[in-house]
């Protein structure tokens, strides 16, 4: 059976990227930034199965898998710097991280 | 039987050491006394990385051919041997560094600068002992930074990116009771992984064009299509490049730096500053010799724009910064700028200049930033340049170290730093970019008057002057400075090596022009 043509899924992958791109630069909200970092790594992954499918290898598929491992890792630290902040009653708003700048 | 891949345990050792010593710390952290627990991390982690320095010399000493290991996914060759000997080297000044900071789970006294703890109360009951914890990630990031300079292709390249990153990104916020530091690990992440990101898909786009992930495959099937000025190509290799100047904190993707430098503990930014950059550069030196060889004449032009957006940025922001660690951060900017310049070059001399510099750099790095560690313990706040005022007569081997770093980064003979950028910029002239050349002197005039500007701050103040600040904080903090016999030891370490390799020029270019002809050029 026939599927769209790569072109499909490579438009479909851009548009996820810029998504999550788009959100980490003007979403606020710390949540939704690691949320967005997530889109875009998940942009990528379908470029990869996409091509992994298209040239009828393994790699790009397994390639995948493994970014996916390494997203819950990295959400795993994130979200774990968040839960620490709010303990602090700090507001969860990534514009109002000033302590930092000069 | 079943066929599996030859693993050469030889070549995989620097990473397996510190592997290795990452996980007997973190069992020391249950299994041990917690009186013992911080000393126990400390000689594990620091004998981890001396095997692993010793490891990696090792494989230096017996690959005379580069050759591709399990399955092709990484590369034994001279040149990640000599990246994994500067990575080891790095961590030890690091634990050395820090061992003062982290005695017996009290947190870097001298940091707590925000009196905002009051207002929440501290985070779990009383700050938590995680002592261990740190040297353990130590370990670990510097494990995942030994792997990827030895990466072969974009798989084990993203893979070890992320490994080494994502234990930083815990090192910069350990502190959790300081605001700072939480504010440090959480921008260092969110940018962290924008820029992983753009690489992974860079990496993706490439892999679609080619059909290949291992380096020197990009390459041969490049050259046997004729793919040139493949479109999908060039977006990925642009956004491979972006990825890795994130990592290199090279301008314009340098926006993180100096806040995650400033916020982090400052024996972490020192680790940070040296082996990040060093492994970034490297690595984007392996990749855009081995796998694009075709569009050379595009990317030496891009990282000859970044080299020099980095070096205008990062020094003229330094030049107002009276925060130490901050104005540290905007110099190593324009370092990255600086070693960028050989990547530009392209060709054997450039190899040669950026294994070279970046010997001296790590050195000179990791001693200024152990320097400003010894003041934050001893004033308990920030360090600036009006309160280093009489440091110099204070501490005369620490401030005699510091400006000899300070003349170091400047490039003045009598360090290594002054046969780095020597290199790099006859690199640059041999490709004929003078103007390369022109942007990288001025930019070291430039840098004089703020590395000059430290110097200043720890001599030239008055007899009275001095009396106010340095000795009236520290009799306030109850007597005497702390003397730490670690932290001195690396600094003395890296002052050998600053002005080692000044005087040994010829030998440690010899072991950078070995490691540098493992690469293509």
């Amino acid at each position: 059976m026939m599927g769209p043509e790569i072109n499909a899924y490579l438009i479909l992958a851009a548009f996820l990227f810029a998504t999550g791109a788009l959100g980490v630069l003007i979403r606020r909200s710390p949540l939704i930034v690691l949320l967005s970092l997530e889109i875009m790594l998940n942009g990528a992954n379908l470029a990869l199965i996409a091509f992994s499918r298209r040239f009828g290898e393994i790699d790009g598929q397994i390639f995948a898998l493994a970014v996916m491992a390494v997203a819950a890792s990295e959400v795993v630290v994130g979200l774990g710097l968040i839960v620490a902040m709010a303990r602090r009653h700090l507001d969860l708003d990534v514009d109002k991280l000033t302590t930092l700048r000069g | 039987m079943i066929d599996k891949p030859s693993v050469d345990w030889f070549a995989l050792s620097p990473v397996l050491a510190l592997l290795g010593a990452s996980g007997i710390a973190l069992l020391g952290a249950v299994l041990m006394p917690r009186r013992v627990r911080g000393p126990f991390a400390a000689t594990v982690v620091a004998l981890g990385f001396a095997g692993a320095l010793t490891a990696a010399a090792l494989v230096y000493a017996f690959t005379d051919e580069a050759t591709s290991i399990v399955a092709d996914a990484v590369r034994r060759d001279r040149f990640a041997a000599l990246a994994q000997m500067i990575v080891a080297g790095c961590g030890l000044l690091a634990v050395g560094i820090s061992y003062g900071g982290r005695r017996g789970g009290r947190v870097e006294a001298g940091e707590r600068s925000d009196r905002r703890t009051a207002s929440g109360g501290p985070l779990f009951g009383q700050v938590a002992d995680v002592t261990s914890e740190y040297y353990a990630l130590l370990a670990a990031a510097g494990a995942g930074m030994a792997f990827l300079v030895s990466a072969n292709n974009l798989m084990t390249l993203f893979l070890a990116l992320e490994w080494f990153s994502i234990a930083l990104y815990i090192l910069c916020a350990i502190d959790v009771d300081r605001i700072a530091s939480l504010e440090a690990g959480l921008k260092y992440l969110i940018i962290g992984s924008f820029g992983s990101g753009a690489l992974l898909f860079g990496s993706a786009l490439v892999y679609g064009a080619t059909g290949e992930l291992g380096f020197a495959e990009i390459a041969r099937v490049q050259a046997a299509q004729g793919l040139a000025d493949d479109p999908l190509l060039l977006a990925g290799l642009a956004m491979i490049i972006t990825g890795l100047a994130f990592k290199a904190s090279a301008a314009p993707f340098h926006m993180w730096t100096p806040d995650v430098y400033e916020g982090a503990p400052t024996p972490v930014t020192a680790f940070m500053s040296a082996a990040t950059k060093a492994t970034a550069l490297l690595l984007m030196l392996r990749l855009l010799t081995t796998a694009f060889p075709e569009q050379e004449d595009l990317w030496t032009i891009a990282v000859a724009v970044i080299a020099c957006a980095s070096l205008a940025i990062g020094n003229l922001a330094a030049l107002v910064q009276r925060n130490v660690k901050r104005m540290l951060a905007y110099s190593s900017i324009s370092h990255a700028g600086f070693m960028l310049i050989p990547i530009a070059a392209n060709n054997a001399l450039g190899g040669r200049a950026l294994l070279f510099y970046l010997i001296p750099y790590a050195a000179m790095s990791l001693g200024a930033f152990a320097v400003v560690a010894a003041r934050e313990r001893e004033l308990g706040e920030p360090v600036t340049l009006d309160n280093l005022s009489g440091f110099g007569w204070e501490r005369p081997l620490l401030g005699i170290a510091m400006w000899v770093f300070m003349l170091g980064f400047a490039g003045l003979p009598l360090t290594g730093g002054f046969w780095g950028k020597f290199l790099a910029f006859s690199a640059a002239q041999d490709r004929g970019w003078t103007w390369l050349v022109i942007a990288g002197v001025a930019a070291t005039v430039v840098s004089l008057y703020y590395y000059l500007a430290v110097v200043r701050a720890m001599y030239m103040r008055s007899g009275a002057e001095l009396q106010l600040s340095g000795t009236a904080s520290s009799v306030a903090a109850g007597g005497s400075p702390p003397r730490e016999a670690l932290l001195s030891l690396s600094v003395v370490a890296a002052l050998i090596v600053t002005v080692g390799t000044f005087f040994a020029v010829d030998p440690v270019t010899e072991l950078a022009r070995d490691a540098a002809a493992s690469l293509p050029f």
